[in-house]
């Protein structure tokens, strides 16, 4: 290693700014376009953590995933407006996702109300347009529907739960690269 | 939701008739056609499997897409 290319990282690394303690940034740093970079990082490294883990876990990676999922849905949502109302919480729910996840309700044209009951359960379809889970498996050519997608899981559901207080399930119905269905199910 | 597909490009594999969780798609004549497009909620994964690439869906909300590789992107620019 030359000592210029050494001076030139010493140099890279030095400023004359003054911090203190008291300093907290206001605003994310770099601006949101450098940081494109540091988003591809993460999701590269996101898909190997659980590429990993399912090769060492096998089935159970669900499992971990969606039990992280679930925690951190009630953790986040315990600082939000209890509702009992499913349309409130469903709104609690895109505040407490936005900027990660976008989601709407969604009916087939042969059901009347959003709020479907069938078979005795009742449920609520959900198409999740923008998500980052579905960013990142494509950024590291993942399947769909695997661990990573049960962190989603989790989250929906541990937010529900906590904003609801009513116990609640979340099943795959169908993915894609530009929107994915899932049902919402209400116990 | 318009959905229009090419006729002269399908070849008619019923691909996309299989995939559509909705059942959007039905093939008349050896044709896909969309018989339920008010049932599409635009996952677009016809999109990806049709083989001709014979699909057009108007009036979509196209999700964000950061998966795109910025090294690659640089480099189709410079050839393109």
């Amino acid at each position: 290693m030359s000592a210029g290319y050494i001076d030139e990282l010493h140099e890279a690394f030095h400023s004359d700014l003054v911090y203190r303690p008291e300093d907290i940034p206001l605003d994310c740093s770099p601006k949101p376009k450098d940081l494109e970079q540091t988003l591809h990082g993460v999701m590269k490294l996101n898909g190997l953590v659980i590429r990993s883990l399912e090769e060492i876990a096998g089935r159970g990676a669900n499992a971990v995933t969606y039990r992280a999922g679930k925690k951190f849905g009630h953790e986040v949502a315990k600082y939000f407006q209890k509702r009992e109302d499913v349309e409130g919480a469903l709104h609690e729910l895109s505040d407490l996702l936005r900027g990660q996840y976008s989601f709407e309700v969604w009916k087939p044209e042969d059901k009347e109300t959003f709020i479907i009951e069938e078979n005795g359960e009742t449920f609520i379809y959900l198409v999740f347009h923008d998500c980052i889970v579905r960013q990142t498996l494509r950024r590291n050519g993942l399947d769909q529907g695997g661990p990573l997608c049960q962190t989603l899981f989790g989250y929906v559901v541990g937010a529900i739960e906590e904003i609801t207080g009513r116990k609640a399930k979340l099943e795959i119905v169908h993915t894609g690269p530009n929107a994915c269905l899932k049902k919402l199910i209400l116990k | 939701m318009e959905i229009h597909v090419d006729k002269d490009a399908c070849v008619g594999c019923g691909l996309c008739v299989k995939d559509c969780p909705m059942h959007v798609y039905e093939l008349q004549d050896n044709v896909s056609v969309a018989v339920r497009p008010n049932n599409c909620m635009g996952c677009l994964s016809c999109h990806e499997i049709c083989p001709a690439q014979a699909l057009e869906h108007r009036g979509i909300y196209a999700a964000r897409r950061h998966y795109i590789d910025i090294k690659v992107c640089e480099m189709l620019r410079k050839v393109i």
